[in-house]
């Protein structure tokens, strides 16, 4: 087992190596150039302008070459600065970006986990009664949604109609204290993870009900029922514990996509996250931010990936990698 | 599972508590408006950074207002007043002379300007000529990605007399150098940076530039550019010529600013009867700044985070709480038309620019094709109907600027002067009605129009209007989208690449009210008769994709008059030259002037001085000194 793991860490070095490569030749070769945001808006520039700029930016030599250059910095750990914002591009990104997706990201899969897993298996045990009925009518409502209309439409009512809820946004500008400041930044959260959660915690109670129906008639809980086991047992010990194996699967790999951020959301609710700086930074070609994002998603992506091959290992003791 | 649900209670419970908490109610309502005489702004685009050398100027031109005065400003009618300055230069009053011609080789203007006694920066430091020594420097420092320096560039010698007077002296004409953007030649709405906080730093940056194996670009973002008075993570590093003095800055969030009491130019009245602080909170999306404007959690809204949004609907929603204000933008939507095509001619010479194509085959080189097109647009159907409050434009100058021609030909909406056109050019009906013609080399080619521009809503709805329009006289229409950065780019934006053939829509400045021949005709003239280079405003890859001109049209008489205005002193004479280079776009059409856009600003009943009442003004936030309560004793300053 333990050398397994080793040789599955180890596999992430070449993949993000491969990975970056692709990334950075994708944006490369992507139209437009950093100069296009200068040049643009500014009627006075000149060919001359250009070779300046171009020469200054090192974007006259092939991106492979580039590509090099890049690598070898990053490797130790600088990642270059953001061209837009001047400070270096991991800072940007882990200062001001992530712990605002974590917290945003971070609740709404919390509560679409906590919330979709009773209600699946509460579904699966009522198969077929009014409460399964109005949980899968619902949840079919949850994912057909279109996520940015949802959250204009949480706003209209809770906003500008009832006033009870801020219209986006990470805080009140001039908020003090440490009380009043928890309580803005809760009241900022509700709308956006409202809408966040409503898609996952939808598909991820169909998946908890689904796994549930297919454990619930399989021969070993028929066997607990038959010794004399009692229900609540049989469902939490036997049942949800087997059938909660393919959510791990979905919450594990979700995790580094949550990570990367809603773009959608992000921009409903005017929430700097991730989304919007991976999508901004690839639209103004802010390279450097384009990069250290994608590649923390890429590193992410992985090491989750390595965790759900483990913690199956935890919940389900059949599983052996050796 | 019972810890769980009853950590989700909790949270649930802290955040009814904190609702329920009276006081805390009360501070959320009070950071708005009168109560606490501040404002908060909700505004649609945000700063990069406060640097004064880098950014695109677009961004930064709101914010920056609060927080830098440039030597002039333009008020609310379009007037150039003195800012840092004590008065604006002109020949008048001697303070601008000129001497000798281009032709002869000796040109000379020299502009003196005087700052006032009592600028002082927002730590308390004189502002003085050394300032402007240094800012100059810095700008025509050659590590420095300043984005153009075609002004600073003419400047041939700067002469500080003592700390409050210097001279500047141009080698060519500058009709620009008191507005904003000619004046010392620096980042748009800048005129001075502080030397005292920049030098250090600037000193300190090129030297590690400089050193064996640094690399430059990445040393000058990091230690000069995103350094602290330009990233803001010190406030106190901040240091701005302004009526604000910049206080914080949450990155995605909001800026503010709280009043500075030793700013030189006073609202009327005790100061104290206007806003104390200013809040500008950015959104990203237009919904979103829409529904805090009708929630009431601001209290104005900047010029562009409400484009396109109807004002009738917007004031029906607010009442009587908020006034709308609609004011024009001075940009007009155009759709450019590729003119690279075959048989071209400039001045009666034939010339050698690349060809596209389709465009060729689709006539786009002879002017009655784009007659034909621009009367087969009903575009005063159109304008109000993809752009709220939006006029019908003939020309590539906004109405109000004083160069505007009135008596241009309109086209009106007329599909038969529009099918006799086609039909004079060889188009005859082909199949499902498409108009097709026999080419030179006996090719049948079918009019299918291609049209490229951004998936902005207003112009996705503009096509889908040209798709109804352009059907009822054979034209196939054929409309694609592409972000703006790659629309933008220079691989795709210059027509001279065949990466766009027909037609490409973007909106351009339209005036910016002193009869301007430069920045209005960016994209129409072709070739500097007083340069060696051919064709230099026309991007090609042989000039590096340099200039405007992305359609390609190229007009010598055009051109002739459009250099002749640049170095016209005389305001009523550059007017005149405006009108005729007018009539020569209105007759040729090298593009299809839609509409001229409007801007939409909000504002709260009681508070006054809030207002953007032209396009020279450019910003709501031209006099931010002023704005004030009424329910707080604050007048109306104007």
């Amino acid at each position: 087992m333990f050398a397994y793991l080793v040789r599955r860490a180890l596999q992430i070095i070449p993949t993000l190596f491969v990975i970056s490569v692709v990334i950075y030749a994708l944006l490369a070769l992507k139209p437009g150039d950093p100069i296009d945001e200068l040049r643009r808006g500014n009627p006075g520039f000149t060919a001359a302008d250009y070779d300046r700029l171009i020469k200054l930016y090192g974007l006259d030599k092939p991106w492979y070459v580039r590509y090099w250059y890049w690598v070898g910095r990053a490797a130790q750990g600088d990642f270059g600065p953001s061209r837009r914002f001047g400070m270096p591009a991991a800072q940007y990104v882990f200062q001001y970006r992530l712990p605002n997706t974590l917290l945003l990201s971070g609740l709404s899969l919390l509560i679409a986990f906590v919330i979709a897993v009773p209600t699946g298996m509460l579904s699966a045990l009522r198969q077929h009664s009014l409460f399964d009925y109005g949980v899968t009518f619902v949840n079919f409502i949850g994912v057909s949604i279109p996520i940015f209309w949802f959250g204009i439409m949480l706003m209209y009512i809770f906003s500008v109609q009832l006033r009870l809820l801020p219209a986006g946004s990470l805080q009140t500008p001039g908020i003090e204290g440490l009380w009043p400041i928890i309580v803005d930044r809760a009241r900022h959260l509700i709308l956006p993870v409202a809408a966040l959660s409503s898609l996952q915690m939808a598909s991820w109670t169909r998946f908890m009900r689904s796994s549930m129906l297919e454990i619930i008639n399989l021969d070993y809980i028929r066997t607990a029922r038959a010794k004399g086991l009692p229900e609540r047992l049989v469902t939490v010990r036997h049942t949800m514990r087997n059938a909660i194996l393919p959510i791990i699967t979905l919450v594990a790999l979700a995790i580094p996509t949550v990570m990367s951020g809603a773009v959608l959301t992000e921009t409903v609710f005017n929430w700097p996250g991730m989304g919007r700086a991976i999508f901004d930074a690839i639209v103004v070609n802010d390279f450097n931010v384009a990069m250290v994002s994608l590649m923390f998603i890429s590193l992410l992506v992985l090491l989750f990936n390595l965790l759900a091959d483990i913690i199956y290992v935890i919940v389900d003791p059949r599983i052996r990698y050796d | 599972m019972r810890k769980i649900t009853l950590a989700v209670l909790s949270l649930l419970l802290l955040v009814a508590m904190g609702w329920a908490d009276s006081s805390f109610s009360h501070q959320l309502s009070a950071r708005l408006g009168p109560q606490q005489n501040n404002i908060v702004i909700g505004a649609n685009q945000e700063p990069d950074q406060l640097n004064p050398w880098e950014g695109s100027a677009d961004t930064k031109e709101n914010v920056t207002a609060l927080f830098n005065i440039g030597l002039t400003y333009f008020d609310n009618e379009g007037n150039l007043l003195p800012g840092l300055a004590t008065e604006v230069p002109s020949t008048s009053n001697g303070r601008v002379r000129i001497s000798g011609t281009v032709e002869a080789g000796n040109f000379r203007q020299e502009v003196d300007w005087t700052l006032r006694d009592n600028a002082k920066w927002s730590d308390g430091v004189d502002i003085t000529t050394d300032d402007v020594l240094f800012t100059l420097e810095v700008q025509q420092h050659q590590l420095v990605p300043v984005s153009f320096r075609t002004f600073s560039n003419t400047i041939v010698e700067i002469k500080a007399k003592d700390k409050k007077n210097f001279t500047i002296a141009y080698n060519s004409p500058n009709l620009f150098f008191a507005s904003p953007t000619g004046r010392v030649g620096l980042a748009r709405f800048y005129d001075i940076a502080p030397k005292h906080v920049w030098e250090p730093i600037f000193r300190a940056a090129i030297a590690a530039a400089q050193a064996p194996g640094a690399d430059a670009a990445a040393v000058i973002q990091a230690q000069f550019l995103g350094a602290a008075p330009g990233s803001g993570t010190n406030p106190n590093a901040v240091v701005g010529s302004g009526p604000y003095k910049f206080a914080e800055w949450q990155r995605g969030q909001f800026i503010r600013g709280t009043r500075r009491v030793d700013f030189f130019l006073a609202p009327p009245g005790p100061a104290q009867n206007y806003v104390q602080e200013v809040i500008v909170r950015f959104f990203v999306a237009t919904e979103t700044l829409q529904a805090a404007i009708l929630s009431g959690e601001l209290d104005a809204s900047d010029d562009i985070g409400l484009a396109g949004v109807d004002p009738a609907v917007l004031r029906g929603q607010l009442g009587n709480t908020a006034n709308v204000e609609v004011s024009p933008s001075g940009f007009i939507e155009q759709l450019h038309f590729s003119q690279y095509v075959s048989g071209r001619t400039y001045g009666g010479q034939a010339i050698n620019l690349p060809v596209c194509q389709v465009a060729d085959d689709l006539l786009l080189g002879d002017p009655r094709t784009r007659q034909a097109i621009i009367q087969a647009i009903n575009r005063e159907t159109l304008a109000p109907t993809v752009f709220a409050g939006a006029i019908v434009s003939n020309s590539f100058v906004v109405r109000g600027d004083v160069g505007f021609n009135t008596e241009l030909n309109q086209y009106p909406y007329n599909l038969d002067a529009a099918k006799a056109l086609l039909a004079q050019l060889g188009w005859t009906p082909g199949p499902n009605g498409v108009l097709q013609r026999k080419t030179a080399d006996g090719r049948t080619v079918l009019f299918r129009l291609p049209h490229a521009t951004t998936p902005a809503g207003f112009r996705v709805r503009t096509q889908e209007i040209l798709q109804q329009d352009l059907v009822a006289v054979g034209i196939a229409y054929d409309p694609s989208n592409q972000p703006a950065s790659v629309l933008f780019s220079n691989e795709f934006i210059y027509g001279s690449n065949c990466n766009w053939q027909g037609i490409i829509e973007f909106a351009s400045a339209g005036g910016i009210g002193e009869v301007p021949a430069d920045e209005l005709s960016g994209e129409l003239w072709a070739d500097d008769p007083r340069s060696t280079a051919a064709f230099d405003n026309v991007g090609r890859p042989e000039n590096a994709f340099a200039g405007g001109n992305v359609g390609g049209w190229a007009n010598s008489e055009y051109d002739k008059l459009h250099f002749q205005a640049l170095s016209e002193f005389d305001i009523d004479k550059r007017a005149a030259i405006i009108r005729q280079m007018q009539v020569i776009y209105n007759t040729e059409l090298p593009s299809v002037p839609l509409y001229e856009r409007v801007e939409l600003i909000t504002a709260k009943a009681g508070l006054v001085n809030y207002t953007k009442g032209s396009a020279v003004t450019r910003t709501p936030f031209w006099n931010a000194w002023e704005w004030g309560w009424t329910q707080n004793g604050a007048v109306q300053a104007r």
